[in-house]
C-alpha cells in the first residue's frame, strides 16, 4: 500500500511535475548566481568583468586582513579596488574557515596580499586551486622572516607595512604602467604619514623606557618591543591563549602575580578574541589598578586608517603608562 | 621523605589557585560520574551515558555561542536530552540502540554547527579544545560552588532512587510486580546521568565524559560484587585517576626545559584505562584466592560486568 503511493508519486515526479521542477531549480539557480553576483559587486570586486575591467584601468586587490586591504587602497587609489578578507571585529582571524564566496572574491583578484606566517593560510589554499598569474604579496617573506615564524601578527612591526606598500606599488606599476607616477606619489604620502607613529613611538621610548607590560596574546608584541617595553608575560602563555589551548596552571599564576603584584604597568588585552580565562584576567587587571589597553588582530572599523590606528594604540599605551587610564575599546 | 615528596609534587601545587579549583571540581565530578556510573554499567546503558556525552557537546558549544558558561548547556542539554531519549523510547531494551543512536548522530551534528558559529562569528577561539577535550585548568573559580552543588544535587537524586533504582536493575520482573514506577526511575536516573556527564564534561571534555562514567565503575563492579563496596570502589578510582591526573599535568611543566605541559585529560583518561586493565588480573586472583570457600551466594549484584547483566527494564 504505502509502497505504491511511493511509487506513483516518483512516476509523477517524471512527467510534467519533473520538468516544472527542474524549472524551478533553474530559476532558483539563476537567482542563485545573480545573488551572488550583486554581493559581489557590493563588496567591491568586480568579477563579472575579470580580466577586462583590468584593461579598462581598475586593478581588483585583495588584502587578506583589512589593514592591508586599507594600505593597497591607499597605494592605489583611483585604480584599484580593494577588498578585505577579514574585518569582523568579532571573529578570530586564526580560526578564520573560508566561504565558496571569498574563494571567488580571491581568485579573480589580480594583486593579492596576506600576511603570511600561517597567519592566514587558508587564502594559500584558495591560491593553490585556482588559476595562477596574478601577483601575491606576502608580508612575512618581504621581511625575510621563515614560514614558522611564533608571533605572526607582522603589522604591528613597524616596519612590515612600509615594506608591504612598496612591494604594493611596484606590482601596482607593473600592471599599469602609464599610472606608475601615481602609485608612486601615493607611496611617498604613505610613508610621510606613517612620521606621527614613528615619532610618538620614539617619544616614548625616551620618556618611559622599559616599561612592563603584560599581554594575552601577542597580538601588539612587535609594536611593544618597538616601544622599548618590557612584555613579562611569557611567550608560552601567550601563544597558548592564541592557539586556542589550555595554559598551564604554572603560568596562569605567573600571569595573575603581574598583575596583582603590580609588576607591571600596563595590560595589553586582545579585544578581538577573548575567552574566560582572559576575560578574568582582564577583571583581575581593572580591580588591581593595572591600566588595561585593547589591542586589536584586524583594523578596528569604522573611523580608522592603519596610520591613525597604530597611532592610536601607541597614544592608548602612553595614556596607561603616564595616566593610569584604561582604554578598553579604540 | 621531604626530599621524596617534593620531587613528586612540584612547588606550588597546593598554592595555585587554577590547581585547587581543578582538584574541586574535578574531584566533585569523578565521585557523581562513579555513583552514577556504577548504576549505568548494571544497567547497561553505557551506549546511553556516551549519547548524553555527545548531547552535552552540543550543549556546551551552544551555550558558548549565547555567551553563557559552558556548564550551563553542558547540563541543560544534556537534561532535555535524557527527556528526548525517554520519549522517542529508550526504555525498551529492543529499539534503546536505535534511539539513543539518532539522539547521539544529531547531537554530534549540532555540536558540528555550534562550534563552526562559535569560531566563525564569535570571539572563541578555543571553543573546540574547551568543549570536546575539557580546558579544567581555566575554570573560573566561582563555578566551583555551582559543580560542588550539582554534583550534591546528582548524589541526593540518586539516594532518593536508590532502593527502586536497584530493584530494577537487578530484577526488573520483581520490580514491576513490586510496584516500582519503572518508567519515572528510568527517567530520572537518566536525568543523574546527564548531571554526572555535565560534570564530567566540565573537567575532562564531553567527548570524554564517558571514560569518567563508565571506566571506573566497570573496573570496580569487576572487583566486587557487593553495591556498597562497588559505589565506594568507583568513586575512590574516579577520585585518585583525577587527582593523580591533575598532579601529573601540573607536574609535567617541569619534564622538559621549554616548560610544555601536557593535557590533563590525556593523564585523566589513561590513568582510568590502567585501572580497568589491572582490575582483570586483580579480580581473577581474588576469585581464586576465595574460589572454593564459599559458593558466591545468589546476591543482587553478582554479575562482573555490564555483559552479564542486561537489564530489560532500562
Amino acid at each position: 500500500m504505502n509502497g505504491s503511493r511511493t511509487g506513483r508519486s516518483l512516476r509523477a515526479m517524471r512527467g510534467p511535475g519533473r520538468a516544472r521542477l527542474r524549472g524551478r531549480l533553474s530559476a532558483a539557480g539563476a537567482a542563485l548566481v545573480l545573488a551572488l553576483l550583486a554581493g559581489g559587486c557590493s563588496a567591491g570586486s568586480p568579477r563579472a568583468a575579470a580580466g577586462g575591467a583590468a584593461r579598462s584601468g581598475v586593478v581588483s586587490a585583495v588584502g587578506a586582513e583589512n589593514q592591508y586591504a586599507n594600505v593597497l587602497s591607499q597605494i592605489g587609489g583611483r585604480y584599484v579596488r580593494a577588498a578585505a578578507i577579514l574585518s569582523n571585529p568579532n571573529t578570530d582571524p586564526h580560526t578564520f574557515e573560508s566561504s565558496p564566496a571569498v574563494a571567488e572574491e580571491v581568485s579573480s583578484a589580480e594583486i593579492i596580499v596576506q600576511n603570511g606566517a600561517g597567519y592566514d593560510g587558508f587564502m594559500n589554499k584558495i591560491e593553490s586551486a585556482s588559476s595562477s598569474g596574478r601577483r601575491i604579496i606576502v608580508v612575512q617573506r618581504l621581511l625575510g622572516l621563515p614560514d614558522d615564524t611564533p608571533n605572526p601578527h607582522l603589522w604591528y612591526d613597524p616596519r612590515a607595512m612600509p615594506a608591504a606598500a612598496r612591494a604594493m606599488a611596484d606590482d601596482l606599476s607593473a600592471l599599469l604602467p602609464g599610472h606608475a607616477a601615481y602609485f608612486r606619489a601615493n607611496l611617498a604620502a604613505f610613508d610621510a604619514s606613517l612620521q606621527p607613529w614613528d615619532q610618538a613611538m620614539a617619544a616614548f621610548r625616551a620618556d618611559h623606557p622599559a616599561v612592563a607590560a603584560a599581554t594575552t596574546e601577542p597580538v601588539a608584541d612587535y609594536l611593544l618591543q618597538a616601544m622599548g617595553m618590557d612584555n613579562l608575560t611569557p611567550f608560552r602563555f601567550q601563544a597558548d591563549i592564541m592557539n586556542g589551548v589550555d595554559p598551564s596552571p604554572q603560568d596562569v599564576s605567573l600571569e595573575n602575580d603581574l598583575l596583582r603584584g603590580h609588576q607591571v604597568k600596563v595590560f595589553c588585552y586582545n579585544q578581538q578574541v577573548v575567552d574566560a580565562l582572559t576575560s578574568s584576567m582582564r577583571a583581575t587587571a581593572v580591580r588591581d589598578g593595572v591600566p588595561v589597553v585593547a589591542v586589536y588582530e584586524t583594523m578596528p572599523t569604522p573611523g580608522y586608517t592603519y596610520q591613525s590606528w597604530m597611532l592610536a594604540e601607541v597614544a592608548a599605551i602612553r595614556k596607561a603608562v603616564s595616566d593610569h587610564t584604561s582604554t578598553e575599546h579604540l | 621523605m621531604g626530599f621524596g615528596l617534593r620531587w613528586l609534587i612540584e612547588p606550588g601545587f597546593w598554592s595555585s589557585s587554577p590547581v585547587r579549583v581543578a582538584l574541586v571540581i574535578g574531584g566533585c565530578s569523578a565521585v557523581v560520574s562513579a555513583v552514577v556510573g556504577v548504576f549505568t554499567v548494571l544497567r547497561g546503558q553505557s551506549f546511553a551515558g556516551h549519547a548524553l556525552t555527545d548531547v552535552s557537546t552540543a550543549g556546551g558549544s551552544g551555550a558558548l555561542l549565547l555567551g553563557a558558561g559552558p556548564i550551563v548547556g553542558f547540563v541543560g542539554l544534556g537534561i532535555v536530552g535524557a527527556g528526548v531519549m525517554d520519549a522517542i523510547g529508550v526504555r525498551r531494551l529492543r529499539g534503546r540502540d536505535l534511539a539513543t543512536g539518532v539522539v547521539l548522530g544529531a547531537s554530534i551534528g549540532l555540536a558540528a554547527l555550534f562550534l563552526y558559529l562559535d569560531s566563525t562569528s564569535r570571539a572563541t577561539t578555543g571553543a573546540t579544545q574547551q568543549i570536546l577535550f575539557g580546558s579544567i585548568f581555566s575554570i573560573q573559580s566561582s563555578t566551583a560552588p555551582v559543580v560542588v552543588g550539582l554534583g550534591l544535587a546528582a548524589l541526593v537524586l540518586v539516594g532518593v532512587l536508590y532502593r527502586p533504582l536497584l530493584l530494577s536493575t537487578v530484577g526488573p520482573e520483581m520490580a514491576v510486580a513490586r510496584g516500582v514506577p519503572e518508567r519515572l526511575v528510568g527517567v530520572f536516573f537518566t536525568v543523574a546521568m546527564a548531571l554526572a556527564v555535565g560534570l564530567s564534561s566540565l573537567t575532562i571534555g564531553a567527548i570524554l565524559s564517558t571514560a569518567l562514567l563508565i571506566g571506573p565503575a566497570a573496573a570496580a563492579v569487576r572487583l566486587t560484587s557487593r553495591i556498597g563496596w562497588s559505589l565506594l570502589l568507583a568513586s575512590g578510582l574516579g577520585l585518585a585517576a583525577c587527582w593523580i591526573g591533575v598532579l601529573l599535568a601540573y607536574d609535567s611543566y617541569d619534564w622538559n626545559a621549554s616548560h610544555r605541559s601536557l593535557p590533563v585529560s590525556f593523564f585523566i583518561v589513561a590513568l582510568i584505562f590502567s585501572f580497568y586493565l589491572a582490575s582483570g588480573p586483580a579480580a581473577r586472583l581474588r576469585a581464586r584466592s576465595d574460589g572454593r570457600r564459599a559458593q558466591p551466594p545468589p546476591t543482587q549484584v553478582s554479575a562482573p560486568g555490564p555483559a552479564l547483566n542486561p537489564s530489560p527494564g532500562g
